[in-house]
């Protein structure tokens, strides 16, 4: 696992120059864009760069010398999700850091008590991960990359045929929709992150399938 | 240390079907033409594509259920693939450290300077020799028992090769315990490198024989046609209609060469082993 992780990290690192943009661009959209995007921002680049890196093991037929390595296919698959939390997290705090200290320098920090409710935003793009990973796998990457947007497509279509249902008529969907808006902070977190894990879990067991069925 | 008995594999209209054996310090080559089933066989052994019928078993372990412990006593080099070429040897050292608990840093990178590897450069920008002795070190880097590699001079110069190949022997000098199961197209290679060989066509082995034993006793016969009729022929493995009259394949040349005085007989290789058993009568 630990040379799977430095593997890993080493091929993001081939890319300093991608990785500098992005942070220089984090940054200055912390100077010019008020709010908190900026943490949504780097925590959703990451993800895409370290889901990315099944892309490089899949490159130049690579995917058959990894796995003469000492592993198994089900450690390859939680260290990918592993790798993908630490670069979430990572990222998230190099967010964080950009967005509290703009914010102490322009508003005194007013802002910061926005930070707890910004924790859930690991857990929000760990989910797009959760369902790129399997997808890459599956599919490879071209193929990955296409079937990624005709799903997200279709998550925008059913979220908003689902939210004009919610609006147009008294039903069971929007009951359960104002009892999640009535909801402590506390439980939103909780919430959300059980929502993370349970999809993660049932992308990780799919990965492993994947895995364990492939031959290279 | 290996055993593949009646391993099946089915690829559309190709069908691999055999068996074959690698002793404790002993090199095995395996050759054939393109598209024989080598490749098939070394990804079966390494567990990489699951066999539709038989047993792979590397010291008793099926090579499907090999644990962390038992793959890191393996090494191998693979002719179509190896680490990202994105990255360095100094990369590549971070990795392979935390990979095998026995690698040892400083025979890599001895061996890479040696070599005249950049140690800094990415692997892309390196030519096919370095490429290929850079993965044959990668193979050697951690005191494996077993080396595993497909073609690991293919598409290389001589110099080049010749380097791979005294790797190769300098790694089995260290301890006598290691074996090697090697593929190659390139006879010479293998002639002087291996203790045994298998010949794989069309997916089965249709020889398997010790080295010495082809160079020594097999030979290609050079007859008329009226000599040919006349030929005892119950140790010709195969014959070829020439424009002379027939090459014949033996395993027992000096047995023609008493019985038969004046016989044209020529020493032979392994290419005429694959000619002869691939593609005779």
């Amino acid at each position: 696992m630990r040379g799977l992780i430095e593997k890993d990290l080493r091929l993001t690192l081939v890319r300093k120059q991608t990785i500098a943009i992005f942070l220089l661009m984090a940054l200055f959209m912390g100077l010019s864009m008020k709010g908190s995007f900026v943490v949504s921002y780097v925590t959703m680049l990451a993800m895409i760069i370290a889901t990315s890196t099944i892309s490089y093991d899949e490159y130049d037929n690579g995917m058959a010398f990894i796995f003469t390595m000492p592993f198994d296919r089900r450690t390859y698959v939680r260290e990918k999700y592993l790798f993908n939390l630490i670069m979430a997290i990572g990222a998230w705090v190099f967010g964080i850091l950009v967005y509290g200290i703009l914010d102490l320098i322009r508003n005194n920090g007013a802002g910061l008590g926005e930070i707890p409710m910004l924790v859930t935003v690991v857990p929000c793009i760990y989910m797009v991960a959760a369902i790129m990973i399997p997808l890459q796998l599956y599919f490879g990457t071209e193929k990955g990359r296409l079937a990624l947007a005709v799903l997200f497509g279709a998550i925008v279509v059913v979220v908003m045929a689902g939210s004009s249902v919610i609006k147009s008529s008294v039903n069971p969907l929007a009951a359960v929709a104002k009892a999640l808006d009535g909801l402590p902070v506390a439980a939103s977190i909780l919430l959300v992150f059980a929502g993370a894990a349970i999809l993660t879990g049932i992308s990780y067991l799919c990965s492993v399938r994947i895995v364990e069925k492939k031959e290279f | 240390m290996v055993k593949v008995e009646n391993l099946v594999k089915n690829y559309g209209n190709f069908k691999l079907e055999l068996s074959m054996e690698i002793a404790d310090g002993r090199v095995t080559g395996i050759v054939g033409k393109n598209g024989a089933g080598k490749s098939t066989t070394i990804k079966s052994i390494l567990g990489l594509i699951k066999p539709d019928g038989g047993h792979v078993t590397i010291n008793g372990v099926e090579a499907e259920r090999l644990s962390s412990r038992d793959k890191e006593k393996i090494g191998v080099s693979l002719s179509d693939s190896g680490f990202s070429m994105l990255l360095s040897i100094r990369d590549i050292i971070c990795i392979l450290k935390k990979m095998y608990p026995a690698f040892d840093e400083a025979f890599f990178t001895n061996s890479c300077k040696a070599q005249g590897l950049p140690m800094n450069k990415q692997i892309k920008e390196y030519s096919t020799g370095m490429r290929a002795k850079l993965r044959a070190l990668i193979a050697m880097s951690h005191g494996a028992q077993l080396l595993v590699m497909d073609e690991p001079t293919a598409g290389l110069d001589v110099e080049a090769r010749n380097d791979i190949l005294d790797m190769i022997r300098n790694y089995l000098r260290e301890d006598d315990k290691r074996s090697v199961l090697i593929s190659s197209h390139i006879s010479s290679d293998l002639e002087g490198l291996c203790d045994d060989i298998y010949l794989i066509h069309d997916g089965k082995v249709v020889l398997h024989e010790d080295t010495d034993a082809i160079l020594d006793n097999y030979g290609v016969l050079k007859v008329s046609e009226e000599a040919y009729e006349q030929l005892d022929k119950s140790y010709i493995l195969r014959s070829r209609k020439d424009s002379f009259g027939y090459s014949c394949f033996t395993n027992e040349k000096h047995y023609y060469a008493e019985n038969n005085p004046g016989i044209v007989i020529e020493n032979s290789g392994i290419d005429d082993l694959i000619l002869m058993m691939t593609g005779g009568n």
